[in-house]
This record gives structure tokens, sequence and C-alpha cells, in this order.
């Protein structure tokens, strides 16, 4: 069951996401994203992660897959679709994948660690604890980069209006 | 299940990013690719927090810093996607060459 789960969630994240880099139309490819990003919600899952599911969802898949979506549909044409959509550089961006490939193959095959024994157990009352007590400081800094990205977001999109 | 199976999904679905970072036209499609490469690095935190510490859940509060920093890159970048199709009209890398345009 779980080698089921497993194997399908990987065939649905890793399938979207060549969709997502491959695909002629920037449109299909925000709709693929939504679903790949779910994949890895479930892959959260099946690791019993149970609040990172949660905010996979909430973040990801409904927040920014959805804002992908409008700049592709604001900041699109219909002329976009018989362009070409990938530059002259391709066989050097895929000489760079080998060698990172070659370079991580050798962490993968080291990781030998067995499933623990035990169900996991459900992590939302930790993290609470652990974001207001050990890392309370990192939490209020994530919070200030947080309110830092929406006025940056304002004043980007504002002053061009009122110059134009 | 090991964990190199979950080291490898998320190996590939990095590179899988990484190249469409590097060959995509459309500034839109390079964060998108961005984006793949910021969910494979949560794969791996998920993973070894499962794996190695199971008592424990910083692994999953990695994540959630990731996740937060991951939401506000992306605002900002979009905004500035808008920004630039505004004022220059196009969403391609290559158009975009001058800092003072």
């Amino acid at each position: 069951m779980r080698l089921f789960a497993f194997y399908s969630l990987s065939a649905v994240v890793l399938l979207s996401a060549l969709g997502v880099v491959l695909l002629k139309n920037t449109l299909r490819s925000a709709l693929l994203l939504g679903l790949c990003l779910a994949g890895v919600a479930g892959i959260y899952g099946s690791l019993g992660a149970d609040y990172l599911f949660a905010s996979q969802i909430l973040v990801y898949v409904s927040g920014i897959a959805v804002l992908v979506l409008f700049v592709v549909l604001l900041a699109g044409r219909a002329s976009e679709l018989r362009l070409r959509q990938v530059n002259d550089q391709w066989l050097a961006a895929l000489f760079i994948c080998a060698v990172t490939f070659w370079g991580m193959r050798r962490y993968v095959i080291e990781a030998g660690a067995a499933l623990p024994a035990g169900s996991p157990q459900p992590a939302t009352a930790p993290i609470g604890r652990l974001m207001l007590g050990d890392y309370a400081l990192p939490f209020e800094v994530v919070s200030l980069i947080l309110i830092a990205a929406v006025v940056g977001a304002v004043v980007f999109s504002k002053s061009r209006r009122g110059k134009a | 299940m090991s964990l190199a199976h979950y080291l490898t999904l998320s190996a590939a679905l990095f590179l899988i990013g990484l190249f469409g970072a590097l060959t995509r036209r459309n500034i839109i499609g390079i964060l998108m690719g961005i984006e793949l490469m910021f969910n494979a690095a949560n794969i791996n935190l998920a993973a070894f927090n499962r794996y190695l510490h199971p008592k424990g859940v910083i692994g999953d509060a990695l994540v959630i810093f990731v996740i937060g920093v991951a939401a506000a890159e992306i605002v900002v970048g979009l905004a500035l996607v808008l920004a630039i199709y505004h004022a220059r009209d196009t969403v391609y890398a290559e158009d975009i060459n001058l800092l003072k345009g």
C-alpha cells in the first residue's frame, strides 16, 4: 500500500513537473504546476507530515499556483502560443543537469536508512511549541520578510502604473 | 520504502526544475522552475525528518520557513514581472538586457 502510494504520487509529481518545464503553452504549464504541488503535498502525506500536507495545500496549491495563473493570464498574448519557449542553451543546461546529477548520485546511493518503527505522530502541536519557543526569533524574521514582500509588491506594481 | 527512494524523487524533481529555470524564455516559466526546486528541497527535509529523526519536528519547522520565504519570493517576482510587462511589453528574458531600461 505504501509502495503503491509512493510510486503513483511520484509519477504524478514527475510527469506534471516535466509538463511544467517542456510544454509550449504557459497556461497549461501553470495548471500542471498546481497538480505537481498537490502531488508534493501527497508525498508529505506519505511521509506522515500532517501539518506540512495542510500548509502545502494552503500556501502552494491555493496561493502560489493561483497567483502564477493570474500573472500568466494578465501578461500573456495569444501570439505566444506559436513562439518557441525554450532558448538556445538547452544543450548546455542538459550538461549542467547531468553534472549536478553526478554529484547527487553518491549521496542518494549512500542513504540507506530504513523506515523507523512506529507510526508517525501528529506534528501540529510540537511545531507550534517550537515556533513560539526555540524558533521564536526565526519565526518573527519570516513574518518581517513577508511584510517586506507585501510592501515591495505594492511598490513595484504601483510606481509603474503612476508613470504610465 | 527507504530514504533513498525519497532522495531519488527529490533529485529528479530538482533536476527538472533546474532544467526549466535554465532553458525557459518566459520569466514566469523561470519562476515556475525555481518553485519546483524549492519543493524538491522541501521533500528532502521532510524525508530526513521522518527517517533520521522521527521523534522531532525540526525538519518540518524548516520546511514551514522555506514555504514562507518561497511565498515572499514568488510574490515579489511576479510583481516585478507585471511591472516589466507594463513598462517593456515583453515577458521574455532575452529582451530584458539593460539595467536602466
